[in-house]
């Protein structure tokens, strides 16, 4: 801020940090979102007002946790890396007893009370983020090695990810861990171990694909989604009708059909379908290069990272929101088999929201206590850092 | 890690790409999937105007019903409780709404009602429920029941004038009768509107683009008077009681204007009931009065009289010898019919009909000749229709052309053998002689009402020909009244004092194999009054009756008794007044006044 009674005093030019670009970037998909979210959840039985209603709570809820972390400091966070993993499991496991979790959509994936619900496993992502970070930082020395450097680190993203596999949540489970082993591949894991063990998960991973008739089902629905229009295709195919009703310019706010009995997840996962009708192409693609930008703030960000947890800590949740929102537009638009994941921002659905705080959290703190730029040109080699 | 950036961003490239494909590239082969699935067009449908008679009684209206039905896919566990109620409110029995419910396919092939994978997304569960029972179908709200809102038709007075309303099927194609008739005013025209519908298949009645609404159908008033008519009804059920006939018709027409008040047949049906009819009911729904042709007999013999004398070459007080054999005509001795009775002096004009002489009447009709007999024939409006035809399915009857007659017709013909005509057509041929010597067009409608229940158009007496003279019809009409006269007539029964009944009696033998038969006859009155000023035609034509105690059913004995009845009754009903004969003392007083 300049004052005019010190005109001495040359005005700074004003260089956005990444952690403001990305806010921006966040705010402005919120934004987009609850209007969205509005227009498609209008016609619900529920009442116009009801999902509405909710996101803007999870909204204040995400905000209040954002600001929050923001403030925390993380190397203190650090010393309770194992009660995190040892709560989020406990939580996973929670879940999966009846009675206790709560099952819709042919999985029990939540807690909670009412129409409260939190999605467990959305916050083990970032347990299990946290944990492998504080794991590889403390190991740092000993990446090569087979043991620490490899089979331990594959333990935390399995445990995780084979306890998110039981709710049937596959997606969350697959995304868990590509995430993990990328975290253990920048951690700096000899690639003789990590390229089998990668080709082992995904062989793991397509059998069990094979072996369940729904996942199999949906498969072959992405793989013609024409022909299994009426049935286990018939999501795909409805959201690719919205983007071919909308066209370029949307058919306008308020004005889209597929929402009316059409296209199910209208408000959550297919969200982006509804944008597509109503708004068009240039909203849609606007969307993607939304989270492109957050993309590539993030990896300008990562350069300042002042330590390996830090480092890999910030690289998780950046492919955390960079996968699950590249999930999301894969299967709305029939890139993908279908997977119930929620884009984020704009999605409907509190966890969604209060991971997206967290993560945001995360970044606007570590921008707060990073060093600025200007005094990391010492020529510090980001493969330095990397080990 | 640039490994791993340049993949994520690769992965939202492709994103990109694939968007603009779906939105722009692809759109063309996607967007009539939209259409099918969206749009739509809702009729609504018109309302069916009202049959009302004389006095805007409802004789034919339509209620507004629901069809309901149930989309099986839509149906929900947690309303499992509600299926007794809703059983017991629109009255099906439980298995059997269980089993609806839970028929979700059917085979392909099975077609209506089912989508593209054979799942049932309609099937109906009850096609009349009433609009209060609706609402409480509403109120109980098990998902996935809904109903169409349908008119159906009802007659209020089951088989009254049941052969002139006619009824309208289950399909709403109208049948027959004036539901048929007056369909193009009836109908109405059904609206429509093009509109979308969302994924279950509810109207988005915000993307409405256009709308038509539905004109209701026309009102169409009758000439039918509901009290004659059933007047009219009762005295066909004491006839059919008492006589066991096949079939009997009873016409009551205005003599001045041809509309008509009553017609009715038995054996009749009833409207609301018409396809509970057994294998011969065919026969019950056969408007019989217009539709069948019998041999008109005695009364056909006012066309030679009424001829004769219009054409000057009698007058009542001309007399034949009815005792005669045979008669020499054209050169060539023709044999006279038989008698009823043996007649030794010779008849005047007006005692052949009071006395319904064949003799007399067949050298009557010789007088005339086969070509003004013919042309007199024609005139009355036999062998032509009535102009109820685009009414009912008529018969225009037999009369073939005097060219062709054999030579014994001209003096068969004038007795009303070998002639085929319908009770309508005898009907109006009787009008001839009340009208004072025109043929009317018998009518029914009297005018067409919009739904407003304004006047859209009214009909009047159409007149369809000049038949006789004033003065010959009021002779005929004197001459007519003394069939009445007792000592004199042969239908004494038919006579109402004070009120002038004039007619003429018809008895004949039905032709059964090809031969007259003497124990099988048709017995007619047809007749009006009073004789001086005709107020109403009345025919009764009944077709084998059997008088209880036995004998040839004669017009007399079976028809004429429920002239006079009738008669009375319309008298009482309408406030027709006493013929009063003018007291010559009176006359003069008036008239000498200044």
């Amino acid at each position: 801020m300049s004052s005019p009674a010190a005109p001495a005093v040359p005005r700074p030019r004003f260089v956005p940090n990444p952690a403001t670009i990305i806010v921006v970037c966040a705010i402005g998909l919120v934004t987009l979102g609850l209007i969205v979210l509005f227009s498609a959840s209008a016609s619900f039985k529920q009442g116009p007002y009801f999902y509405l209603d909710k996101q803007l709570l999870g909204l204040v809820l995400a905000t209040g946790t954002a600001l929050v972390v923001s403030r925390l400091d993380l190397e203190q966070v650090r010393r309770y890396a194992w009660w995190i993993a040892g709560g989020t499991s406990l939580l996973l496991l929670l879940v999966l007893i009846p009675h206790v979790g709560i099952s819709a959509n042919g999985g029990r994936r939540w807690l909670g009370y009412g129409s409260v619900r939190f999605q467990v496993s959305e916050f083990a992502k970032l347990g299990m983020v946290f944990c492998l970070a504080h794991y590889l930082a403390l190991n740092q020395s000993r990446s090569g090695e087979f043991q620490r450097g490899f089979v331990w680190p594959l333990a935390i993203v399995g445990v995780t990810s084979v306890l998110i596999q039981r709710e049937n949540d596959f997606g969350a489970a697959a995304l868990v861990g590509v995430v993990g082993l990328s975290l253990v591949f920048l951690a700096g894991a000899r690639l003789r171990y990590f390229l089998p063990a990668s080709a082992l998960a995904l062989t793991g991973f397509v059998a069990l694909v094979l072996n369940n008739p729904l996942r199999l089902r949906r498969v072959m629905a992405f793989l013609d989604p024409e022909g299994t229009r009426l049935g286990a295709g018939y999501q795909n195919w409805q959201a690719l009708l919205a983007f071919a009703s909308g066209g370029t310019g949307g058919v306008g706010l308020g004005q889209g059909r597929q929402q009316q009995n059409f296209l199910p997840e209208a408000h959550t996962d297919m969200i982006l379908a509804v944008v597509g009708e109503e708004l068009g192409l240039w909203f849609t693609l606007g969307i993607v290069v939304v989270f492109v930008v957050i993309f590539i703030t993030g990896l300008v960000h990562l350069r300042r990272a002042p330590n390996l947890f830090q480092f890999l800590l910030v690289a998780g949740c950046l492919l955390l929101l960079a996968l699950q929102a590249i999930i999301n537009l894969g299967v709305v638009t029939a890139l993908l088999p279908n997977k119930g994941m929620p884009l984020p921002f704009i999605s409907a659905g509190l966890s969604n929201l209060l991971l997206m705080g967290l993560l945001l959290g995360i970044l606007i703190n570590t921008q707060r206590t990073w060093p600025r730029p200007s005094l990391q040109r010492d020529g510090r080699a980001l493969e330095e850092l990397a080990g | 890690m640039i490994l791993l950036a340049a993949g994520v961003l690769g992965a939202f490239a492709t994103v990109g790409v694939r968007l603009v494909h779906l939105h722009v590239i692809d759109r063309d082969s996607l967007v009539h999937y939209l259409d099918r699935a969206r749009h739509e067009i809702i009729v609504e449908k018109a309302r069916r105007g009202d049959i009302l008679d004389a006095h805007d009684d409802i004789l034919a209206t339509s209620h507004s019903l629901i069809v309901l039905g149930v989309d099986p896919q839509l149906l929900e566990k947690a309303d499992e409780s509600k299926w007794p109620e809703l059983a017991r409110l629109i009255n099906v029995p439980l298995p059997e709404l269980s089993r609806i419910f839970n028929t979700k396919t059917r085979p392909a092939s099975a077609g209506d009602g089912t989508d593209e994978e054979g799942r049932i997304r309609w099937a109906k569960l009850s096609d009349s429920v009433e609009e209060s029972v609706y609402d409480a179908v509403g109120k109980l709200g098990v998902k996935g029941v809904y109903g169409d809102r349908v008119y159906r038709r009802a007659y209020p007075h089951n088989q009254l004038a049941a052969h002139v309303i006619g009824y309208v099927n289950k399909e709403e194609e109208p049948v027959i009768g004036m539901e048929r008739f007056a369909d193009f005013y009836l109908r109405g025209v059904d609206g429509w509107r093009e509109s979308e519908k969302d994924g279950q298949r509810h109207e988005l009645a915000q993307f409405r683009t256009r709308e038509v609404p539905a004109s209701n159908g026309y009102a169409v008033v009758l000439s039918i008077d509901s009290a004659i008519q059933h007047m009219v009804e009762q005295e066909l059920e004491l006839i059919a009681g008492k006589f066991q006939p096949q079939k009997a018709s009873i016409i009551v027409s205005d003599a001045r204007s041809g509309f008509i008040y009553a017609m009715a047949n038995y054996p009749t049906f009833d409207l609301n009931a018409y396809n509970a009819l057994s294998k011969d009911g065919e026969r019950a729904m056969r408007n019989a009065a217009v539709a069948d042709i019998l041999e008109p007999g005695s009364t056909f013999k006012i066309v030679a009289v009424s001829g004769a004398l219009n054409e000057g070459l009698v007058t009542p007080e001309t007399r034949f010898d009815c005792s005669l054999e045979k008669v020499d005509y054209k050169g060539v001795s023709r044999s006279l019919p038989r008698e009823d009775h043996h007649f030794d002096a010779p008849l005047s004009v007006t005692e052949i009909i009071s006395h319904s002489s064949n003799k007399g009447a067949a050298q009557l009709g010789m007088l005339l000749g086969e070509e003004r007999l013919y042309g007199y024939a024609r005139a009355y409006g036999f062998a032509e229709d009535t102009g109820l035809a685009s009414i009912y399915p008529e018969s225009p009857g037999m009369l073939a052309n005097y060219t062709k007659w054999s030579g014994s017709d001209i003096t068969r013909i004038p007795m009303g053998h070998t002639v085929a005509a319908t009770p309508l057509q005898i009907h109006m041929a009787m009008g001839v002689i009340a009208s004072g010597g025109v043929l009317l067009r018998p009518q029914l409608v009297r005018e067409i009402r919009d739904d407003t229940g304004a006047t859209v158009c009214r009909f009047g007496t159409v007149v369809r020909r000049r038949v006789i003279s004033p003065q010959t019809a009021a002779t005929m009409a004197q001459m007519l009244e003394r069939v009445t006269y007792a000592n004199e007539g042969t239908a004494p029964e038919a006579a109402i004092p004070n009120f002038e009944a004039a007619g003429k009696t018809g008895t004949t033998e039905k032709l059964i194999d090809g031969k007259y038969s003497t124990t099988h006859h048709i017995s007619s009155f047809v007749g009006f009054f009073p004789a001086s000023r005709p107020r109403l035609v009345i025919s009764v034509i009944v077709d084998d009756g059997h008088p209880p105690q036995g004998g040839t059913a004669y017009g007399r004995l079976v028809a004429a008794p429920s002239f006079k009845h009738l008669g009375e009754q319309l008298i009482q009903y309408l406030d027709i007044k006493p013929v009063t004969t003018p007291v010559p003392g009176l006359l003069a007083l008036g008239g000498a006044r200044p």
